[in-house]
């Protein structure tokens, strides 16, 4: 394949995000001199710095198209390996507003001394740069480069903190990764084997026109592709791994996984699903419409028995996911967008929340949380915030709206067994965030839960909570970011 | 205009919020007169309202739909609120709704007077009056919202406070029974409501718009497929709410667990949420549908009237009869609407007043007779109310007449139009299977008396030899009394002048 030409502009974003990765690994080994709070707040904001320019850059760029890594074609438009257009930039504006929310809840104090200030900052923009590259892959070889640079790093931060949880979380995430892009692999050499090519859009074009036998070939060669996502976004069944993951891995870490790396699975698979891969009417849209109405249910069920916030939030995530995969079926970028920004936001604020408790309170019990809107009043209303938001209920408008548009694209394209399945999850899931918010209102506590909150957490909560509050009360901005 | 509208939106929710922000240690009486300002203030809106509204605006008969001149919508505000999803902000008020806001504004205004001087054993009245003001203004948004998704939103916004208020300051013997009752509650009713929610989507996808006044006035056709299917969708959502039987299972629990006040404003005011969409939405919206599936929802509101009455016979617990008694009113209200008949339209509009006013002093009463004896048992209560408490039992007596439809009180009027209605119900619809609804749910008034009255028996009468008076049985204190005469004065006002709501919503 020759190289013809190529926007720097569209990969701008993942090439500053690369040299500030390596930017804050070298300041961090070369300069020990300094103290340990200065060391972490230059990195911090360095790593802030350079996701805040991303945000920006996309901000600025939102409405441009630009192609990189293109080759001409004979016949039809250019094909490209990486493209930059509105899609893209509602992707990466809201993995960019993730990994600055996980950057901010690891900020000194917050963040467990015992974990390596560099490594943690160098593996965060590693992923963003893997997540980046991902939602504006167009090529199925830049999807896969795209996922395992996202993946690697996360099982990194994972073992980051050396005990024998972490390790075990780290080893279980690392085999269900590997063997999802074992599957993946698979089934793109047949989608290769059976259209000659590897660029979505070709791909796209020659399926339309294979013979019966290929057809069928070709759909299986999705199904895998379909369930190497299914790994990594943790769909049911394809889920094992994740509650175990969650739960070892330092809150932080936690954050990042349940916001970044779901988020980029989920941009791939759209992406995928978008540009053609999975065409109106096409059985492999069905298969993710089955795949979000398992998931929602059993991730919201298993939710309702959990005892720990963590495990309780990893398999509400699970929950979550399956909403997500409802509009993503359909193809409609924009609910599936809007959703994951609302996902994204409240989510940071909600773990951010559960990482002030539980670095005082290690057991992590949903008990834990008892008397606190007495106790701990702001934190307490800013949570309950976000559980209501992601239970979608008033007045978390956000949540309602984007689960209002999961039902539209779904109730448009005539799929009313899965709106029968996803009314009855937001029953489900209200139980689910119901039985926490009544934990916060119980009084009188024997033991309630204050402290003083450390600065910065303070600062992102209430950040966390006023942009909910924002895009609760506009839930238009949600759907302007994929238009 | 628009503006009254508006602040009495706006207000309540403005006061929550600023409650909430006062310190915890604002007295529980503080928290109870602010309430009560903020509330009168929003009564003196709504009634504000009322002076310049007159006519009809959704309802447009199945036949006939009147012209756009004769509909009348006054206060509107109509602005963009989500382009992307085709929702707008568009409020209004008309002759159907005006009277139902100011029930709510009433109702909530007595509660928080009564909060003054009468509060549950737990405290905490700061957040109970907060709750109690954003449920007001969400009940306010529903009755005036023109636009399908801002009902839904209203609808789901009095879910979280009223499922607090039935968790945190429900019985407080029986801890696991309230948080299982507002559970109940309030997944129910969020089931129901997302089904609703997916009726909405598919007159959306019929008819490309969520504006009530442009469905109203270019609805649905088609009375099989899709408007079947979202009309079926529609009625199921708003039946969990109304509740109808065989959907009422959360009721009884949540009525006989929630604290008194919130005993009153679920059946005084949650319960016409139900009532009001099927006026409101459901049949202007999708006219030809609803006479698809009228007959069953009159059957299934007939089947209400007698399950609920004769559940009531069975009861023993004071709130879970009065509860059991709404779902038999409501079924009344549902087969007035079913029958889509003129008669049986108004008869059902009144009738939800009346029962919201009427239900609303019955659980005003329940609550003071559970607060003086700590309990709502009616075998532990004992008899002979009026001799221990002659005053509360006079009331409670009035009250259960003007339950049973006595003539000349306000529950009269509305049943007997619902019966007329139902008599006479809209010509596409099957009359003789509407004849037998009519006998039966006559039949069901007789069950009504009967349960009422042994209620009477039971409580009120007996030899006051055999019951000792409790130790702390104070009759009629003045909160209550000062609390409970607007709905005894509306209530036997409306019985002799029904005519003060029917002329509003045109000749008979």
């Amino acid at each position: 394949m020759t190289l013809t030409w190529t926007d720097w502009q569209a990969i701008a974003v993942p090439l500053v995000l690369a040299i500030g990765a390596v930017a804050v690994l070298l300041i961090d080994a070369f300069w020990r001199s300094s103290t340990a709070q200065l060391r972490h707040t230059v990195v911090t904001l360095l790593t802030g710095a350079v996701i805040l320019f991303g945000i920006v850059f996309v901000w600025a760029q939102r409405d441009d198209f630009k192609p990189a890594f293109c080759r001409p074609v004979t016949e039809g438009p250019a094909e490209c390996s990486l493209v930059f257009e509105p899609l893209t930039a509602g992707l990466w504006g809201v993995l960019l507003i993730g990994g600055l929310g996980v950057v901010g809840l690891s900020a000194y104090r917050l963040l467990s001394a015992d974990i390596p200030v560099g490594e943690y900052h160098f593996l965060l923009l590693s992923a963003l740069v893997g997540a980046t590259t991902l939602a504006g892959a167009r090529d199925l070889a830049t999807v896969v480069i795209g996922l395992e640079v996202v993946s690697l790093p996360s099982f990194a931060l994972v073992a980051l903190r050396r005990d024998r949880r972490g390790s075990e979380a780290a080893m279980k995430a690392f085999l269900v990764s590997v063997l999802s892009t074992a599957v993946m692999l698979f089934g793109i050499s047949y989608l290769y084997g059976v259209t000659g090519s590897l660029h979505l859009t070709t791909i796209a074009n020659r399926l339309n026109g294979l013979d019966a036998n290929l057809e069928r070939v070709a759909f299986a060669a999705g199904l895998f592709v379909i369930v190497g996502f299914g790994f990594k976004i943790a769909a049911v069944p394809f889920h094992a791994w994740l509650p175990d993951t969650y739960v070892g891995a330092p809150v932080e870490v936690t954050a990042f996984l349940a916001v970044v790396s779901k988020s980029a699975g989920v941009a791939g698979l759209l992406v995928l699903v978008v540009t053609g891969l999975a065409p109106d009417g096409s059985d492999l849209r069905l298969v993710i419409a089955i795949l979000a109405a398992v998931t929602m249910t059993v991730g919201n069920l298993a939710a309702l028995r959990q005892r720990e916030a963590v495990r309780l939030l990893a398999w509400s995530s699970i929950g979550q996911v399956g909403f997500l995969l409802a509009p993503l079926a359909v193809g409609d970028a924009q609910a599936v967008v809007g959703y994951l920004a609302a996902y994204v936001i409240v989510t940071l604020g909600a773990f951010g929340a559960v990482a002030v408790v539980q670095r005082h309170r290690p057991s992590g019990l949903l008990s834990d949380y008892r008397g606190m809107v007495r106790s701990e009043p702001g934190l307490a209303v800013a949570l309950i915030f976000f559980l209501v938001v992601l239970a979608g209920l008033p007045p978390g408008l956000a949540g309602l709206f984007t689960k209002f548009a999961a039902f539209q694209s779904v109730i448009d394209a005539h799929l009313g067994w899965l709106a029968i399945v996803m009314a009855i999850n937001v029953m489900i899931g209200l139980a689910v965030y119901l039985r926490w918010v009544a934990e916060l209102f119980l009084l009188p506590a024997d033991d309630p839960f204050s402290v003083d909150i450390e600065t910065p957490a303070v600062v992102m909560v209430s950040l966390f909570t006023a942009a909910a509050v924002v895009v609760s009360v506009l839930p238009s901005t949600l759907f302007a970011l994929a238009t | 205009m628009n503006a009254i509208l508006l602040g009495i939106l706006a207000l309540p929710l403005l006061a929550a919020l600023a409650l909430w922000a006062l310190p915890i240690a604002l007295g529980d009486r503080l928290a109870a007169l602010y309430g009560a300002v903020v509330s009168g203030l929003v009564l003196v809106g709504s009634v504000l309202l009322w002076q310049r509204t007159e006519g009809w605006f959704a309802y447009s008969g199945v036949q006939q739909r009147l012209g756009d001149s004769m509909r009348p919508l006054a206060a509107v505000t109509d602005g963009p609120w989500i382009p992307p999803l085709g929702v707008r902000f568009h409020i209004g008020v008309d002759s159907i709704s005006v009277p139902l806001i100011v029930l709510t504004a009433l109702l909530t205004f007595l509660c928080c007077i009564y909060s003054l001087k009468i509060t549950p054993r737990i405290g905490r009245m700061r957040s109970l009056i907060a709750l109690l003001l954003v449920i007001e203004a969400g009940v306010i948004g529903a009755f005036s919202a023109m636009d399908l998704v801002l009902f839904f939103v209203c609808f789901e916004i009095v879910l979280i406070p009223m499922w607090l208020i039935i968790d945190i300051w429900g019985d407080d013997h029986d801890r696991a029974g309230r948080k299982r009752a507002a559970t109940t509650f309030v997944l129910m009713t969020v089931f129901g409501s997302a089904l609703m929610l997916l009726g909405f989507l598919l007159v959306y996808r019929q008819a490309g718009t969520f504006d009530l006044v442009q469905l109203t006035n270019s609805p649905v056709l088609g009375g099989h497929g899709v408007p079947l299917a979202a009309a079926l969708l529609i009625a199921v959502g708003l039946a969990v709410k109304v509740p109808l039987w065989p959907l009422h299972i959360w009721l009884p629990d949540a009525h006989a667990k929630a604290p008194t006040v919130g005993s009153v404003i679920l059946a005084g005011v949650l319960l016409k949420l139900g009532t009001y969409g099927l006026i409101r939405i459901l049949v202007p919206v999708l006219p030809d549908a609803t006479v698809t599936i009228a007959p069953y929802l009159a059957g299934f509101s007939t089947v209400a009237i007698i399950a609920g009455s004769l559940a009531c016979l069975g009861q023993t617990d004071v709130k879970r009869l009065i509860a059991y008694s709404s779902v038999g009113h409501m079924g009344f209200i549902g087969l007035g609407i079913a029958s889509l008949s003129e008669a049986g339209m108004q008869g059902a509009l009144f009738a939800n007043i009346a029962h919201g006013i009427i239900t609303g002093l019955l659980f005003f009463l329940a609550g003071a007779i559970k607060d003086r004896h700590d309990t709502s048992d009616l075998r532990t209560i004992g008899r002979a109310l009026y001799a221990r408490l002659p005053r509360i039992g006079a009331l409670l007596t009035f009250a259960c007449l003007a339950s049973l439809g006595l003539p000349g009180l306000a529950g009269f009027w509305g049943e007997m139009l619902i019966l007329l209605g139902a008599y006479n119900p809209a010509d596409s619809l099957p009359r003789a299977t509407y004849l037998v609804f009519m006998v039966i749910a006559g039949l069901g008034t007789v069950l009504t008396a009967a349960y009422f009255l042994r209620l009477i028996r039971n409580l009120c009468q007996g030899d006051p030899a055999d019951n000792p008076a409790s130790a702390f049985a104070v009759d009629l204190s003045r909160i209550e009394l000062i609390t409970w005469s607007p709905l005894v004065v509306l209530t036997v006002l409306l019985g002799v002048w029904p005519g003060l709501l029917l002329a509003q919503w045109g000749n008979l």
